[in-house]
């Protein structure tokens, strides 16, 4: 099946790319509580419902842990929702978006990266994501503009699929992403209306309805708690292949796909990886391949899909390989390395003992440069030929 | 034999639904929550659903696993959430064309404290459910811990008596004015010696919650928590009432008026002596109490004259 | 591949009354039990009104407490207009 609109290319900001998907999405209920960098999504939002573009119940919150209690139980009365956050927000609804996950409730919300409290920042930073990466959420991170609009619809398909019925996090990072304006490719309603049918020819999920004598929220006593956890870890774990599934039939649809769970960038031959994830994936895209033209084997995984931990899929693709340096846009707390290179250590016993680096940098708007990508390459490659490294490198921090 | 009245209580006559509770469901002996919640639901209907918070009536409006104590469809949130996931899951039946009838059921802990935020930003957006304060003036559920509505002189476990301190030292938050001052279309008094009064509060919420929030405080005496006899709870209600230390008003979009006056209302120690955790206060701290009594219903009858000019 | 016992046909939290009807044996906690002098009742039902488990059944011209689920709190006696209640401790009856 293929896109029938021709749709429109506009030039917009990453959080007006989030605000254009949700619309198309057609959600129920929509939550706006301001906080920088993702002000700007509920700003559109407000602006799409007034020009009528939107039909929703819009609410203005007065403060995130309403907001996210609001879609959370708009989602299990039987509706779409949609919401947006960061950093701190993320951190106030923190109660809520474990509610959402363990009932359950198919929420689709951006949250756009930015620095956690504890060292007061308005910048990027990837620490928020950490914050709640055992929370339940499936959560995805994206690279550029056209890939916040495409992976928000493609959103709405994982979280409400009936196999799945679980909260969804797109994550961008903030400032990089949020304020920067690039050619987006917007797909008209009626094709994103038609991406989604096949929700509407699957079982209708459980729904809060009054009169019927259906509780949503009942104590969880021993063994049925444990099923209850049991269900949801199992569905997280269909969310994989399923995600994957989704973005074929997505580029099928819109000529767009970005590889499912991870996209891996000249991977087929290569010696070292680099690994990362978000925006410095553009950028370290062009690094690999200045180091190729230099004649190094190296290739990049970039790591879409962060909750559930693609597994599989990168034991597949890392094994075999002299070395693999991991960059992490923010910090594993009393572990003193990079969050995802330690979730990647967890996978030694299948890829083996290779060399695994971490490298972090990018906090708080530091850049990750060209020159810092290429530094992180050329470290890996040295740890590949067997020399001493150092297993975390503070990038910026480091002579 | 004795003179028997041909019909029972006209109160019977609110009732437009059989108890939806089971039978035997765990509150306490003499628990005022218990008449509470099957009288509202009596008089409400089956087709409410009802959003609960940890607290003293968890226990029976959650299920455990797949049972459940009671026919209503529920909705559990944690004490930050209420207000909140009402707004939620009424805002998404409005969105396609029903205005269903959610109940938010909770004590004061939730309501005045960790819950207030969310019931503030609900009250202002106009958003259309009922909210049901049960005032038992404290955290009881887990084990008579004071709260903002928790009044001056009280005994709970965090505000104990000793040598060092005498129970809690700040007078109550009033919320029933604080959501009154939101002006939301409904905002009443009310509680368990006057149940036709009651009655005509729900059938009025349940008809004002169309254009926005109405909420309710219900006084509810904690036998357990407050140190009264299990069979004094309306006693302890009614004494609440004609010492005008709990008046029964409405107030619609911030015109307040009384639904019930006492003509001579009696000294509030008619009142502390029946409650054991006053009884350690002295004829001054009790005197702080009655000037607060006094104050608190001087302002009320200003703005019900207010409320009668306008 | 494990065989898993199943608790609940739901993916989440959901309790269904018509599935399981929860119910407490609150008879068993009381210590005194309200007795209803037929004679004084005057059938007004401020006891089944105020009893806070509304167990009171109405009998036509009297009501008496369900046992199965009066707890013996007393309210009943105590609000009863013509004092046609009393409290009688559980000890008096032989069941």
């Amino acid at each position: 099946m293929k896109a029938k609109g021709k749709g429109e290319v506009k030039v917009i900001t990453g959080n007006a790319a989030a605000a254009y998907g949700a619309m198309l999405c057609r959600p129920d209920v929509v939550a706006s509580y301001p906080i920088t960098p993702q002000t700007e999504v509920v700003e559109q939002l407000s602006r799409f419902h007034a020009d009528g573009l939107l039909d929703a119940e819009m609410v203005e919150v007065e403060g995130e842990n309403s907001a996210m209690n609001i879609v959370a139980a708009a989602a299990i009365a039987g509706g779409r929702v949609f919401t947006a956050t960061s950093s701190w927000g993320l951190a106030f609804m923190y109660d809520a978006v474990l509610q959402a996950s363990g009932f359950r409730a198919p929420v689709v919300m951006v949250n756009v990266n930015r620095e956690m409290p504890g060292i007061l920042a308005v910048s990027s930073g990837q620490q928020d994501m950490i914050c709640t990466r055992d929370s339940g959420w499936i959560q995805i991170v994206v690279e550029n503009c056209q890939e916040i609009l495409d992976s928000v619809i493609m959103a709405y398909r994982l979280a409400e699929d009936f196999e799945i019925q679980l909260p969804v996090m797109v994550n961008y990072d903030g400032f990089y992403l949020s304020y920067l304006a690039e050619a987006v490719h917007i797909p008209d309603r009626e094709d994103v209306d038609a991406f989604l049918a096949p929700l509407k020819e699957q079982p209708e999920r459980t729904k809060l309805v009054p009169g019927e004598p259906l509780g949503c929220g009942t104590h969880g006593i021993l063994e049925g708690f444990m099923e209850l956890r049991y269900k949801h870890c199992a569905a997280m774990e269909r969310a994989k292949k399923k995600f994957d599934e989704i973005d074929q039939q997505f580029g099928e649809f819109f000529g767009r796909s970005y590889g499912g769970q991870i996209e891996e960038y000249r991977m087929e031959d290569a010696e070292i990886v680099l690994l990362t994830s978000g925006s410095a994936c553009g950028t370290a895209k062009a690094v690999v391949d200045r180091k190729r033209e230099e004649g190094l084997k190296v290739g990049l995984v970039k790591l879409r899909m962060f909750r559930p931990f693609p597994r599989e899929k990168l034991t597949q693709v890392l094994r075999g390989r002299r070395a693999i340096g991991v960059i992490d846009r923010s910090v594993c707390f009393g572990w003193n390395c990079g969050p995802i290179y330690m979730e990647l250590r967890a996978l030694t016993p299948e890829i083996g003992p290779v060399p695994l680096l971490s490298f972090i940098d990018g906090l708080a708007n530091m850049d990750i440069t060209v020159p810092h990508i290429e530094r992180v390459i050329d470290t890996t490659w040295a740890a590949a030929r067997g020399e001493p490294y150092q297993e975390v490198t503070w990038i910026p921090l480091e002579e | 034999m004795a003179e028997r009245k041909k019909r029972l209580s006209k109160v019977f006559n609110y009732f437009c639904a059989e108890d939806p509770f089971a039978g035997g469901v765990a509150f306490c002996s003499g628990c005022p929550l218990e008449l509470t919640l099957r009288f509202t639901a009596k008089v409400l209907g089956r087709d409410i659903v009802i959003v609960g918070t940890p607290s003293c009536s968890a226990p029976v409006l959650y299920g455990q696993n797949i049972g459940s104590w009671h026919k209503l469809a529920y909705y559990s949130c944690l004490m930050t959430g209420v207000a909140s996931s009402a707004t939620g899951i009424t805002r998404y039946y409005r969105k396609i064309g029903k205005d269903i009838t959610v109940v938010c059921f909770t004590g004061d802990g939730c309501a005045a404290d960790v819950g207030f935020q969310p019931l503030s930003g609900a009250a202002e957006r106009d958003e259309h459910f009922i909210y049901i304060c049960y005032d038992n003036e404290g955290y009881m559920n887990t084990g008579i811990q004071r709260s903002s509505t928790t009044p001056f002189g009280s005994s709970t476990t965090t505000t104990p008596v000793g040598v060092a301190r005498r129970g809690k030292e700040t007078m109550a938050k009033n919320l029933p004015l604080i959501m009154a001052m939101h002006k939301p279309p409904y905002v009443a008094t009310a509680t368990l010696s006057h149940l036709e009064d009651f009655a005509k509060k729900l059938l009025k919420a349940k008809e004002k919650k169309n254009e926005g929030l109405a909420y309710i405080h219900v006084f509810s005496p904690c036998p357990t928590g407050w140190g009264v006899a299990t069979d004094m709870t309306i006693e302890v209600c009614r004494m609440a009432v004609r010492t005008n230390f709990f008046p029964l008003w409405e107030a619609e979009r911030g015109r307040f008026r009384l639904t019930h006056t006492v003509a001579q209302p009696r000294p509030i120690t008619e009142y502390t002596k029946l409650i054991r955790k006053y009884r350690h206060l002295t004829p001054e701290e009790l005197d702080r109490l009655q000037r607060e009594v006094n104050e608190n219903y001087a302002l009320l009858r200003h703005l019900t004259q207010l409320g009668e000019q306008a | 591949m494990v065989k898993l016992k199943i608790y609940t046909k739901y993916e989440a939290g959901w309790s269904n009354a018509d599935e399981s009807f929860l119910c407490l044996d609150t008879g068993s906690w009381r210590t005194q039990r309200p007795v209803v002098d037929k004679e004084k009742c005057i059938y007004c039902g401020l006891c089944a009104l105020y009893c806070p488990t509304q167990c009171m059944l109405d009998k036509g011209d009297h009501f008496v407490p369900n046992l199965d689920f009066c707890k013996g709190c007393g309210i009943c006696a105590q609000e009863c207009p013509r004092k046609a209640i009393s409290m009688v401790a559980e000890g008096e009856f032989q069941e």
